[in-house]
């Protein structure tokens, strides 16, 4: 009964609400939220970019080093565990990949550090190409199960092969900027990590409002209805993981520049990669600031165990005991709940109820099982 | 290789692949009751292994007796786990959040087990630890065979619940199709957690076969898990059987390889095998279209 | 405004299909011709292999045996999603529709690109008009900005008829496009159905309700037990002796 009268009757007013919907966004200055957003990406430019000059402390210097480390890690791996929905646990391979990599690439050719830096993660790539083609053609649990394996893998080659990798004592890297105090050389990387972080915020901005990235958030809510509807969804997967698997071994790269001594065990750990799931996780994997501010969140407080506990098994519950939290009581992350209490207590609060006005004057206004005989899922499905 | 080596390590690695098919199963179980990939199922491994260890320590009484102990302590654990933890976890993304959870949960008992006994290794001393006997030829320590008794004997008592009481014919149809069980008047939900608490009472039984003949450290479970999920992909997610054949073959040609290639490569067969299932035959060798789906 | 306009082509061809699930035949040597511009019924009771045959089609389930041909392309091996992009478009018998995304956002990913264009932004104007037009004409325009788990279940159906549009098929097949709404917007799907084969679009259709399969049909297609028994005009197929057995048992 509803629809047929609800279908003649919401056409005239929609048109005139719908028409030019994207040019009708009030500016900047008339709208609250968005101002709150780009305030406070400002401030956080401003601190992070001031950050290294206010100090000299070497120790301070390089938490922050590290915390970008994992900044750069957490947004590389929301390329493909944010857009796609696939959840990758052995992104640790790419990180040690990406350290290897400049490190085999100084040793064996003499070549210098900044074009190691810049081939690093290419050389990822070409190796996380293939291992994408077998990973994405199963979904899910087995996924999961081919990415841990992965770095599991690799732990082993990079502590076997001694001839290429030194075995279980690791490789040496030559410093890239000679004669630098210890603390310049944390203030440099500090600030080429910002540089490689925006690189890939920017891409990742790119994607989420492009037909591509359409696509593969179309993959994260259901793939089979994603092919159905044309969206090449093995080669979009393919491409994000690619992508992913760049940033990622940017990181790494950078890190073994940085730190200069390469460990396999903590190159391809596991705990490595959970580290990168729960802070993208606890930021919230849908956000542009997700990852970053989950890394900021929880490398803080790794940083902050370490150093208090020193290095026992106590940092492995306290990850343990977060995660297990994250997952069961805010899978969303921080930013959208955060987002939800302001749309529910916020400013905006008072046009949302007039918008939910307007639609009951219209009558537009539908409970959702308003007329739905037969639930999703319900007797027609088996067969 | 000589004939006698081969010997020697084709009968080692039937036993190891004995361990390997019943951790293997549990695994299996919890997947087809929940479709849930217990990342932690090896943790829980190596914890029955130290509480065997400690109970030896304390009571100077053979590791097997802490089975009366360790074996109802992680049904019940297991059970708890499915009711408290798993079933809070959204329908939608289940798989994918249990699988964060589960390796929370591993994450929490290798911290809490260096925090309570250290990072050291530590090994059960037996009376017959060094005695072995020879079996077709070859020499073969007597327990590494005790713990296949116990891997067969749990495998088999898994296989006869399975298969001969009505709980296991209950929770069969439950893993073979849910919303059809429950309309014949199964109580999945009560099954399900029952085979959650049946998976980890096999890690149970598993730990202390491993403790038997092998030193335990804390992060000894990364050791295992890689093999037990590519075990399970290779033979088919939710598939017993495929489980048990892959262990088996995998348990065998790993100790085969091992004479040649040393420990380490040799551990390389099962991720070749996963990668090679992926590109062949991603459902598993013996699966259904479950596994893909999941 | 290209939401209406004339389609052409839009031929599906099926020679001798097979398709086992371990020893059931679901679908068994079926070959059924579907000509351009008709609105084509398949009908048969439950289990009789419909559904199976739409997945085998679409790409979804790769077939044992058979081919079969979109406007004289051999896609029995294509995928999904190629056979999506060559024309045929599809709904899925329990409706699906992308929760977390807005009713907008859901249109917006059927939007055809080429590689060149996969940078460019998703909600582009020309997009944003096209999509607005489906909506439209599927009368859901108003509810644009709603995530589409927040709207009703008819709702929904009507969504996803017009995200499956919004990617320019030739042909569409529905499955079951009357299971589950209420009698009132089943008379508007099969309104719209009219309106778009009338087109030039071909259609489709796995249907139980009898009545709308003999209203809105040209030809239908009598499925048991895996292969097409009849087929025909609907008055026709309705007095079939063959048709009658196979649905009574008789």
């Amino acid at each position: 009964m509803r629809n047929a009268s609800e279908t003649t009757r919401a056409a005239a007013p929609a048109a005139e609400r719908t028409a030019g919907n994207r040019a009708a966004r009030p500016p900047l200055l008339r709208d609250p939220r968005r101002l709150v957003g780009v305030g406070l990406l400002v401030a956080l430019a401003v601190v992070v970019l001031v950050f290294p000059m206010t100090t000299s402390v070497g120790y301070l210097l390089s938490t922050g080093v590290v915390i970008l480390n994992y900044a750069l890690m957490a947004t590389g791996w929301n390329f493909m565990g944010g857009f796609t929905g696939y959840i990758s646990l052995g992104h640790a391979a790419y990180f040690g990949l990406g350290a290897y990599a400049v490190a085999i690439l100084i040793d064996r050719t003499g070549m210098s550090p900044f074009l190691a830096l810049a081939l690093a993660p290419l050389v990822v790539v070409v190796i996380a190409i293939p291992v994408g083609v077998a990973a994405l053609r199963v979904r899910g649990a087995s996924f999961v199960i081919v990415t841990i394996a992965f770095v599991l893998i690799l732990l082993l080659v990079a502590q076997s092969w001694a001839s290429l990798t030194g075995g279980s004592t690791g490789l040496m890297v030559p410093r890239a900027f000679q004669g630098l105090m210890r603390t310049e050389h944390h203030q440099v990387f500090y600030y080429i990590y910002v540089a490689a972080l925006v690189l890939a915020l920017l891409v990742w901005w790119r994607i989420d409002r492009s037909r591509f990235g359409m696509g593969l958030k179309a993959v994260r809510e259901d793939e089979d209805k994603a092919r159905a509807l044309g969206v090449p969804t093995f080669r979009a997967k393919l491409i994000a993981f690619a992508w992913s698997a760049f940033f990622t071994g940017l990181a790494g790269a950078l890190y073994a520049l940085w730190f200069g001594d390469l460990d396999p065990v903590f190159q391809f750990s596991i705990l490595m990669g959970a580290y990168m799931v729960l802070m993208a996780l606890l930021g919230g994997v849908r956000e542009l600031f997700g990852p970053l501010l989950g890394a900021i969140v929880v490398g803080l407080a790794i940083e902050f165990f370490k150093a208090e506990f020193g290095d026992t098994q106590f940092h492995l519950v306290a990850t343990g005991l977060l995660l297990a939290l994250v997952v069961l009581f805010m899978p969303e992350g921080v930013i959208p709940a955060v987002k939800g209490l302001f749309a529910r207590f916020g400013p905006q609060a008072s046009s949302i109820r007039e918008v939910s006005a307007q639609q009951l004057l219209d009558g537009t206004q539908d409970a959702p099982d308003d007329d739905a005989p037969v639930a999703p899922g319900g007797v027609g499905r088996v067969r | 290789m000589s004939s006698a080596l081969l010997l020697q390590s084709l009968i080692l690695g039937i036993l190891l692949g004995g361990l390997y098919a019943l951790l293997a199963s549990g695994l299996t179980l919890y997947f087809g009751v929940m479709r849930v990939v217990m990342i932690a199922h090896s943790a829980f491994l190596i914890l029955a292994g130290y509480l065997a260890w400690f109970f030896t320590v304390q009571t100077g009484l053979d590791p097997m007796i802490s089975l009366l102990i360790t074996v109802p302590l992680f049904f019940g654990i297991g059970v708890l786990m499915q009711r408290l933890l798993i079933t809070r976890l959204k329908p939608a993304s289940l798989t994918m959040m249990s699988v964060l959870l589960t390796f929370a949960i591993a994450l929490v008992i290798e911290g809490m087990l260096g925090f309570t006994f250290t990072g050291v290794q530590r090994r059960i001393r037996l009376d017959y630890g060094a005695s072995s006997i020879e079996v077709l030829g070859a020499q073969v320590a007597v327990v590494k065979l005790v713990a296949f008794g116990l891997a067969a004997l749990a495998l088999g008592s898994l296989w006869f619940v399975l298969k001969k009481t009505s709980f296991g014919q209950a929770l069969r149809a439950t893993i073979q199709h849910k919303e059809a069980a429950e309309l014949v008047g199964i109580d999945t939900a009560k099954v399900a957690s029952y085979g959650f608490g049946l998976g980890l009472a096999t890690a149970a039984v598993g730990g202390t076969a491993l403790a038997l003949d092998a030193t335990i450290y804390p992060s000894l479970h990364w050791h295992w898990i890689g093999p037990l999920m590519a075990i399970i992909v290779v033979g088919g997610l939710g598939s017993i059987p495929g489980a048990a054949v892959a262990a088996m073959l995998l348990g065998v040609t790993q100790s085969l390889l091992q004479v040649p290639l040393g420990t380490t490569w040799a551990q390389t067969v099962f991720y070749v095998a996963l990668f090679v299932t992926l590109m062949v035959r991603p459902q598993g060798f013996f699966g259904g279209r479950l596994a893909q789906r999941f | 405004m290209t939401a209406t306009g004339t389609v052409t082509g839009g031929a599906l061809t099926v020679r001798g299909l097979s398709k086992a699930f371990g020893g059931v035949r679901a679908v068994d040597d079926a070959s059924v011709e579907f000509k351009p511009g008709r609105i084509n019924a398949i009908i048969g009771p439950n289990g009789s292999g419909k559904t199976t045959f739409f997945n085998c089609v679409t790409g979804m389930i790769r077939a044992d045996r058979g081919t079969v041909t979109l406007d004289g392309r051999d896609v029995s091996r294509a995928t999904p999603d190629r056979i999506a992009r060559l024309g045929l478009g599809r709904s899925f018998q329990v409706c699906r529709v992308f929760p977390r995304m807005t009713v907008m956002e859901n249109m917006l990913v059927g939007v055809r690109s080429t590689a060149a264009d996969l940078w460019r932004r998703a909600d582009d104007e020309e997009s944003l008009e096209r999509a607005r037009g489906w909506l439209r004409r599927v009368g859901i325009d108003h509810l644009e900005h709603s995530e589409a788990r927040n709207i009703s279940y008819g709702q929904q159906k009507l969504l996803e008829l017009a995200g499956v549009l919004m990617a320019e098929p030739r042909i569409v097949m529905l499955d079951e496009p009357a299971g589950g709404v209420n009698p009132a917007l089943i008379g508007r799907i099969s309104a719209l159905v009219r309106e778009l084969n009338a087109e030039g679009r071909t259609f489709i259709v796995v249907e139980h309700n009898m009545d709308l399969v003999m209203s809105l049909s040209d030809h239908v297609v009598v499925f048991d037990r895996g292969r097409p028994i009849a087929e025909g005009a609907p008055a026709e197929v309705q007095t079939d002796p063959r048709v009658l057995e196979a649905y009574l048992g008789v």
